[in-house]
């Protein structure tokens, strides 16, 4: 009842997904979409779980006056005023439905989220400064790989290169092109392929009952 | 200078954050826990209207209303049951109530995921990797030695994460080809990353100076 359950119910909806892409008929189409509808109403759930364990975590360290405790208070702002506004105004067929939650989302989540991000630029600057030592013959590829690309990626860099040479003035930009479509590429589908076959084996121990991990320990 | 209350709050946000190139503060640090709360209540917004509401509660509503036939109810009722337990984890009693729903959320994705990996991961790849072979007539020298290339850099790089064979000989020198190609795809993607990352930050000193001091643009 405790594992050997589970265990029946992931392997009858694996293999009915599974089977169910190479037998196409309308009672399949309608079985796939009832299936991924289940899956829409159970993962949401989940996302209940995960929050009420945020909150009681912050509500711990709010009760425990811990180290910087007052911005769990922040936390509870930001996350009630957000899901009250947007929860009663909620979303129409284009997206958010203007008002107070596009005003929040647009001065407040999405700078934020850009920030964030921009921020980045300056760590991944740093952490190249120090990384990318042209010291064999790998690490000289991928720093050069990594510079033309980005030489080509800026318009600066064409701007540049129409001056030293007005032969071929996107120069910068055609060698960009061709390393992404080319050797970058080629990698890349490469590593697509054996991320895949890795997924299907992984998924094939899954539906069978080999990885069993996801169960937890404990009886 | 901007005399809209948002671009002054978005502002001070922004500033919050690049607060941390100095080093952390109480003020990223508010920042920071304000974006983890609204983008928390931005998720359970997009969970509710876009999850709950047209898939559980929708077709619920309808059944009983009569809008859809009454075994709909039932056959939606069986999921919400099922997701409910996901609140067993709170018991520790019943704690182990909570593998029903994680099993059927995860053979559902594995199952998914099989004949769709195979699809669009394996076969539609090798058919865009030898596909130019088949026209080769009508390619010119540079698509053909792109080609060529692209064959390759795959068999290679394939080679390198193939480890049931030693890597020795010519096995080993392929594996070698195989990650020239590999770093060539690393510096790239690292290029490409970089130059994402660049442009926020140019959009975000953009804000700053155009939107709120109106000092550019």
């Amino acid at each position: 009842m405790r594992r050997q359950v589970p265990l029946v119910l992931c392997f009858l909806f694996g293999i009915t997904m599974t089977i169910q892409y190479y037998v196409p008929s309308r009672f399949s189409e309608d079985l796939k979409s009832e299936v991924l509808n289940w899956g829409l109403i159970i993962g949401p759930f989940a996302l209940v779980l995960a929050i009420a364990t945020l909150v009681r975590l912050h509500y711990t360290r709010i009760q425990r006056r811990s180290e910087n405790w007052p911005y769990s208070i922040v936390v509870f702002v930001g996350l009630i005023v957000m899901a009250v506004v947007g929860t009663v105004q909620g979303f129409t067929s284009q997206g958010i439905s203007g008002g107070p939650f596009e005003w929040i989302f647009n001065n407040i989540q999405v700078p934020m989220d850009a920030t964030m991000f921009a921020l980045l630029a300056f760590f991944i600057a740093s952490a190249a400064y120090r990384a990318f030592r042209a010291r064999t013959l790998e690490a000289t590829l991928l720093l050069v790989a990594a510079l033309l690309v980005m030489f080509g990626n800026a318009p600066i860099g064409d701007l540049i290169w129409q001056k030293i040479s007005p032969v071929r003035p996107n120069l910068p930009s055609e060698v960009r092109q061709w390393i992404l479509d080319n050797p970058n590429l080629s990698s890349r589908r490469a590593i697509i392929m054996g991320i895949s076959l890795g997924a299907i084996s992984q998924s094939l121990r899954i539906i069978l009952g080999i990885e069993r991990s996801y169960l937890g320990g404990g009886e | 200078m901007s005399t809209d209350i948002g671009v002054w709050i978005a502002a001070f946000l922004t500033l919050c954050i690049f607060s941390f190139l100095y080093k952390d503060n109480p003020f990223y640090k508010f920042a920071e826990h304000l974006f983890v709360g609204v983008s928390v209540g931005y998720g359970i917004v997009l969970t509710i209207h876009q999850g709950i509401i047209p898939f559980a509660w929708q077709p619920l509503k309808n059944s009983i209303t009569g809008e859809a036939p009454l075994w709909r109810f039932f056959v939606t009722l069986i999921p919400v049951g099922v997701g409910f337990l996901f609140f067993s984890r709170l018991m520790p009693r019943y704690s182990w109530l909570i593998r029903y729903p994680i099993a059927i959320l995860i053979g559902m994705g594995a199952g998914f995921a099989i004949p769709r990996a195979m699809e669009t991961s394996i076969f539609e790849q090798m058919n865009g990797t030898l596909r130019p072979f088949g026209v080769i007539n009508s390619l010119s020298a540079g698509e053909i030695i792109g080609a060529v290339l692209m064959l390759i850099g795959v068999v290679c790089t394939l080679t390198y994460f193939f480890f049931s064979v030693e890597h020795k000989g010519i096995v080993g020198g392929i594996s070698k080809l195989g990650i020239i190609f590999l770093m060539i795809g690393f510096g790239s993607a690292f290029g490409n990353t970089v130059m994402g990352r660049v442009s926020l930050l140019i959009q975000r000193v953009d804000f700053l100076l155009g939107d709120w001091l109106g000092i550019v643009g």
